[in-house]
C-alpha cells in the first residue's frame, strides 16, 4: 500500500493471472484490506519506545520491475517501487480514507460545476536534486501524458477528461476538466510532478501548449519535431534512472538497479522536505530493498533465513510452512481481505449465454462455499458482488447464491433446455428445427492452478446436470487475444479493486465498453445498468451514489452476468522486528511507518 | 599443413554464413508467426494492463497508440523486411532495443553474461577436474570394486532430477526450517559492496554459488568420465602401448602419456560441443536460485515476446554452435595429425 493511487479508480484485472497465483497484491495499490478495520489498533505491536530511525526493509518481489519511467511503466512491480519516489499531490489517508494534501499545501479549490481544479503547491517541496516542485512540473507531467507519442495510453486514459492545464503563479496550477466526474479529486489528486528540467532538459515541451496536443498532427513543423523528439527521449532514456520529490531515491542506477536481484531505494540526503512524516512516505528504515526471487519456495526460505523480510505468501505456504515454534518465533504473519475477486465470465455473444435462466442455473450449479474450502484451502470468501465487501458501496442486502442443482435443473428445463435424444446432454430447439446441445468450453490463463482446479471442480457439477463443458487453460497473450475479441465461451478471470478509492463499474460494464478491447468483455448489455453507471460518475454526493450503486448490484446479481465466486485473501508473512506494523482498512500497511528498536537493527 | 588448415577454416567460416542466415530467418518467421502480440502485450486495453480498461470514446486513440508503437517497434513492416533490418543491424554491431524496457539488447546481454558464463565455466573446471581423474581410475583398474562402485554413484547422481534436487536442497540446507549453510538464492549478500576485498567477495559468491553449482554439474560426470573410460580402455589395448610397456617406460607414464593423451581427443571434440552451452544457462536452474543469468533473460523475454532479446540470444546460441563446431574440427586436427585438411582430405 502506497501513498499513491492515482491508477486505482476503477476495478483491474488481477495480475496474479500472469504471476501463477503469487500473493504479491499487497504491494499494489489497496488491492488488500483487513477484515476488521476496528482491530487496527491491536494489531500494532505494544511497544512504549518511540519509533526509530535505522535498518533495511526487504521485500521480495517476484520479478523485476521493467521499466522505472513513472509514466509509461506499467506492471506492478514497477508501481510499488515508484511510490517511493514519486508523491501525489493529494493522498488518501489509509486510516479515515480522506483525501489529505501531500505535495499541495491543501485540498484543490474546486469550481461548484467541478470543472476547475486550483491546487497550490507547498513551496519548500524539492526534487532530490535540491530543485524545488513547481507548477511548471505539474504541467509538464500532464502535458507528457497527453502526448499521443509518450507510450503511456493507459495514464492518458485518467487524465483524458483534463481539457486544459496551466500554471498560473510558480506554485499554483489550474486544471479544466471537460466534463465533472466524481472522482476527479481523486485522479488530480493523483498526479505525481515529474521534474521538467531532468526529464525534459532541453524543454523541447516549453512551448507546446496543453491544448495543442489533442491536435498533434496539426502542430507547425519545428513544433512537432520537438515534440517527437521528446517523446523519442523520454521513451527511451528514463527507464532506468527516475528522480523525483520522494524520500527515497535511486541512488546509483548501476549498482543499486540489478535485473533478477535486486531494486535498493535509499534515503535521500537531508533536508528532506518530508521528514519525520512516515504519512507522507517517509520511511524510518534506511533502505527499502526490493529483492527479486521469481521462486516463492526459495523466498519463503528465505525469509526463514532473515535474507527477506516480508513477502506475499502462497496458501499452502501459508497453510503448511509457517506454524513450527522456530518459524513462528521470528515470522508473523498477516491474513487480509482483498480487492481482487476471481469470476466466471459468460460470453454473452454466445446465444447459450443470451438467457438469463441458464446463466442463473449455471451459478448455481457452482459451489462457492466448498470451492473456498478445497480449492483455496479456506484462505478465500464468497462473493456476489464486483464491489469490495469492505466498501460501504457494497450492498449488504445480497444473499449468497445458493449451490442448488435441483432449481439448475429446473431453471433449465424451464428456459427450454431437455435432453431429448438421450445422449446424456441437454438440448435447445435451434430455431431452424435442428437441437443445439448445451456445450461449451471456459478458458482460463495457463501457469494459475487455482484458476484451472476451479474450472475442473465446476465442469465436474455441470456435467452432472447434463451440460458438456470442457475447460482448457492457454498462454497468456493468447488468452488475451480471445477474450478481447470474443472468441470464447466462458473465462475465468479476475480483478482487482481499490479499497481506498470509491468504485466505478463503468469500464467493466456499460455497454459501451463491449467493444473489441473493452473490459466489458462478456459483452454484458443493460440499458438498466448503463443509465445508473452513467449518473452515477456525476453524482458528487456519496450516499446518493450508494443507493444508485444498490440498485447495479441487484440487476447483477440478478442478471448473473459473471459467476461471482471468491476473494482470495491477501496472505502476509513479515520479520518480527520490524515495530509499528498497522494494518488500514483500505487495504496492506504502510511500510514507512515500519521500524525497528536500535538493539534489534540487522543492517548498518 | 597449416596453409591447408587456414584455407579449411575460411571454407567453413564462408559455408556458415549461409547457413546462419537460413537458420536465423526461420527462428525469425517461427517467432513472429507464433501467436501472441508484443503490442496487444504492451498496450492492451483493460484486459492486460492490471487497470481498468480503455474507453470507447477512446479507443481510437488506443488503437492509435498501438499503431504508433507498432511503427516505432518496426513491426508494421513484413517479415522479410523486418528480418533483413535485423541483419543489417547485426552486421553493423547493432542488436537493437528491447520492445519490454527499451534498454539497447547489448547491455541487456552484457549485464547477464558474466553471471552464466561465470557459472558455466566453473562448473566446467570442476566437471573435468572430477570426471578425468574418474575417468582415468577407472580405465586403470576396470572392474575393479572402484570402478563399479563410481560407476554407480555418478549413473545415480546422473538420474536425479536436478530441478528436484535443487528446491530439496534449497528447503534443507537454504536456512529455512533445517539447516542455515547455504543462502537460498541470489549471487551474493544483500550486503555485498564493492568495498570488501578480492578474498571476501569470492567467499561470498562462492558460498551462494555452491549449490548451483553442485546441481549444475552433477549429471556431467558420468558422460566425461565415461567416454575417457572406455576411449582409455580401447587405447590400453593398442599395440604402440605394448611397445611402451615392452620398452621399459613407467607405467604413470603409459597411462597419462601413451593411453590419456590419445584419449583425449573425444573429450576435445565433447568440449568444443559445450561452447554454445557456456552462454545459454539453465532456465530452470537459474530460475529455481533467482540467479539473473542468460537463461532466465530468455525465458522472461519469450513470455514477453520480447522478440529483439530471444533473436539476439538464438543468434548468439546459434553462432556458437557453429564455431564450436568449427573450433572442435580445428582442434582435432592438431591433437590427431591423422586429420588433414586437404581437398581430398574430409
Amino acid at each position: 500500500m502506497r501513498l499513491g493511487f492515482p491508477r486505482a479508480c476503477a476495478l483491474a484485472l488481477s495480475l496474479l493471472a500472469v504471476s501463477c497465483g503469487g500473493p504479491t497484491e499487497q504491494k499494489q495499490d489497496g488491492a488488500a484490506a483487513q477484515t476488521d478495520p476496528n482491530a487496527t489498533a491491536a494489531q500494532a505491536q505494544p511497544t512504549s519506545e518511540p519509533p526509530v530511525r535505522g535498518d533495511w526493509l526487504v521485500i521480495h518481489t517476484l520479478s523485476d520491475p521493467e521499466s522505472l519511467n513513472p509514466l509509461t511503466a506499467n506492471d506492478a512491480g514497477a508501481s510499488s517501487v515508484l511510490g517511493w519516489i514519486f508523491p501525489p499531490l493529494v493522498y488518501v489517508d489509509p486510516a479515515t480514507l480522506e483525501l489529505k494534501p501531500a505535495i499541495a499545501k491543501s485540498l484543490p479549490e474546486v469550481a461548484p460545476d467541478h470543472l476547475m481544479y486550483e491546487y497550490t503547491l507547498r513551496e519548500d517541496v524539492t526534487f532530490s536534486d535540491g530543485k524545488p516542485v513547481t507548477a511548471e512540473d505539474v504541467v509538464f507531467t500532464l502535458k507528457a501524458i497527453r502526448h499521443p507519442r509518450v507510450n503511456a495510453p493507459h495514464a492518458r486514459n485518467y487524465y483524458e477528461a483534463v481539457s486544459d492545464a496551466t500554471a498560473l503563479r510558480a506554485n499554483v496550477v489550474r486544471i479544466r476538466m471537460s466534463k465533472p466526474y466524481f472522482l476527479s479529486d481523486y485522479q488530480l489528486g493523483g498526479i505525481q510532478p515529474l521534474p521538467r528540467h531532468y526529464y525534459d532538459s532541453e524543454n523541447l515541451l516549453g512551448d507546446v501548449d496543453f491544448r495543442e496536443l489533442d491536435k498533434y498532427d496539426e502542430l507547425p513543423p519545428d513544433k512537432k519535431e520537438r515534440a517527437d523528439r521528446f517523446a523519442k527521449q523520454f521513451n527511451e532514456n528514463f527507464n532506468r534512472n527516475p528522480m523525483g520529490p520522494g524520500a527515497l531515491v535511486l541512488e546509483n542506477p548501476g549498482r543499486d538497479l540489478v535485473t533478477g536481484e535486486r531494486v535498493e531505494l535509499r534515503r535521500r540526503p537531508e533536508p528532506f522536505w518530508a521528514a519525520g512524516h512516515p504519512e507522507l512516505n517517509d520511511p524510518y528504515v534506511a533502505r527499502i530493498l526490493f529483492r527479486v526471487m521469481n521462486n516463492t519456495d526459495a523466498a519463503l526460505v528465505a525469509l526463514k533465513a532473515g535474507t527477506v523480510d516480508l513477502m506475499g505468501v502462497r496458501p499452502v505456504q501459508f497453510l503448511k510452512q509457517m506454524g513450527d515454534p522456530k518459524t513462528r518465533e521470528r515470522i508473523e504473519t498477516h491474513e487480509d481481505a482483498s480487492g481482487s475477486y476471481t469470476y466466471i465470465g459468460w460470453n454473452q455473444r454466445r446465444a447459450i449465454f443470451r438467457d438469463k435462466l441458464v446463466r442463473q442455473a449455471l451459478s448455481h450449479l457452482v459451489d462457492k462455499k466448498n470451492i473456498c474450502a478445497k480449492v483455496m484451502l479456506g484462505l478465500a470468501d464468497p462473493v456476489e458482488s464486483p464491489i469490495y465487501p469492505k466498501r460501504p458501496e457494497y450492498d449488504t442486502k445480497l444473499a449468497p447464491w445458493p449451490f442448488d442443482p435441483a432449481k439448475a435443473k429446473e431453471l433449465l428445463a424451464k428456459a427450454g433446455w431437455a435432453d431429448t435424444n438421450g445422449d446424456g446432454v441437454l438440448d435447445h430447439d435451434d430455431g431452424e428445427g435442428g437441437r443445439t446441445p448445451l456445450r461449451f468450453e471456459i478458458i482460463s490463463n495457463s501457469g494459475n492452478d487455482d484458476r484451472k482446479n476451479l474450472g475442473l471442480v465446476v465442469i465436474d457439477e455441470f456435467k452432472r446436470a447434463g451440460i458438456d463443458a470442457s475447460f482448457r487453460a492457454v498462454d497468456w497473450t493468447i488468452l488475451l487475444e480471445r477474450v478481447k475479441s470474443f472468441d470464447y465461451d466462458a473465462v475465468i478471470l479476475g480483478w482487482t479493486a481499490s479499497g481506498a478509492i470509491p468504485p466505478d463499474l463503468y469500464q467493466i460494464w456499460h455497454s459501451s465498453m463491449a467493444v473489441e478491447g473493452g473490459s466489458n468483455h462478456i459483452s454484458f448489455m443493460d440499458e438498466r445498468v448503463d443509465s445508473l453507471l452513467t449518473q452515477y460518475r456525476t453524482e458528487f454526493d456519496a450516499v446518493k451514489r450508494k443507493a444508485l450503486y444498490d440498485q447495479v448490484q441487484e440487476i447483477l446479481y440478478d442478471e448473473q452476468p459473471y459467476t461471482f465466486v471468491y476473494a482470495p485473501r491477501s496472505l502476509t508473512a513479515f520479520d518480527k522486528r520490524f515495530h509499528g506494523v498497522t494494518w488500514y482498512p483500505a487495504g496492506g500497511s504502510l511500510e514507512s511507518e515500519w521500524w525497528v528498536p536500535s538493539g534489534a537493527q540487522k543492517y548498518h | 599443413m597449416s596453409w591447408a588448415l587456414l584455407a579449411y577454416a575460411a571454407r567453413r567460416i564462408a559455408l556458415a554464413v549461409p547457413t546462419f542466415v537460413a537458420t536465423t530467418f526461420l527462428a525469425f518467421s517461427i517467432m513472429h508467426l507464433a501467436p501472441g502480440d508484443p503490442v496487444e502485450l504492451y498496450l492492451a486495453g483493460g484486459l492486460a494492463s492490471g487497470d481498468a480498461g480503455i474507453r470507447a470514446e477512446k479507443l481510437a486513440d488506443a488503437e492509435r497508440a498501438k499503431a504508433e508503437l507498432r511503427r516505432e517497434l518496426g513491426l508494421d513492416q513484413p517479415i522479410p523486411v523486418q528480418y533483413l533490418r535485423w541483419l543489417g543491424g547485426l552486421v553493423a554491431g547493432d542488436l537493437g532495443r528491447s520492445f519490454k524496457d527499451r534498454l539497447p539488447v547489448w547491455d541487456k546481454l552484457v549485464e547477464r553474461i558474466p553471471v552464466t558464463i561465470g557459472i558455466d565455466a566453473a562448473a566446467l573446471l570442476i566437471t573435468y577436474l572430477i570426471a578425468v581423474p574418474l575417468g582415468i581410475c577407472s580405465a586403470v583398474w576396470p572392474g575393479s570394486r572402484f570402478d563399479r562402485v563410481s560407476t554407480g554413484v555418478i549413473f545415480a547422481l546422473y538420474s536425479v532430477p536436478g530441478f528436484w534436487l535443487a528446491v530439496m536442497l534449497i528447503v534443507f540446507f537454504g536456512g529455512g526450517d533445517y539447516f542455515a549453510w547455504f543462502p537460498p538464492g541470489g549471487i551474493r549478500s544483500l550486503e555485498y559492496s564493492s568495498d570488501w576485498s578480492f578474498a571476501t567477495k569470492v567467499a561470498d559468491v562462492g558460498h551462494h554459488l555452491a549449490l548451483p553449482l553442485f546441481v549444475t554439474t552433477l549429471g556431467s560426470y558420468t558422460e566425461l568420465s565415461r567416454y575417457l573410460r572406455s576411449s582409455m580402455l580401447e587405447n590400453a589395448r593398442q599395440d604402440f602401448v605394448r611397445t611402451a610397456r615392452a620398452k621399459g617406460v613407467p607405467e604413470w607414464s603409459v597411462v597419462l602419456k601413451h593411453i590419456g593423451r590419445n584419449s583425449l581427443i573425444p573429450m576435445v571434440v565433447i568440449l568444443a560441443g559445450v561452447l554454445p552451452g557456456l552462454i545459454s544457462g539453465s532456465v530452470l536452474l537459474e530460475s529455481i536460485f533467482s540467479i539473473p543469468g542468460i537463461g532466465q533473460l530468455g525465458y522472461q523475454s519469450v513470455l514477453a515476446r520480447d522478440y529483439p532479446v530471444v533473436l539476439a540470444l538464438f543468434a548468439a546460441s546459434f553462432g556458437l554452435t557453429l564455431l564450436g563446431i568449427l573450433v572442435a574440427d580445428i582442434l582435432l586436427a592438431l591433437v590427431d595429425p591423422r586429420v588433414t585438411f586437404g581437398k581430398s582430405g574430409t
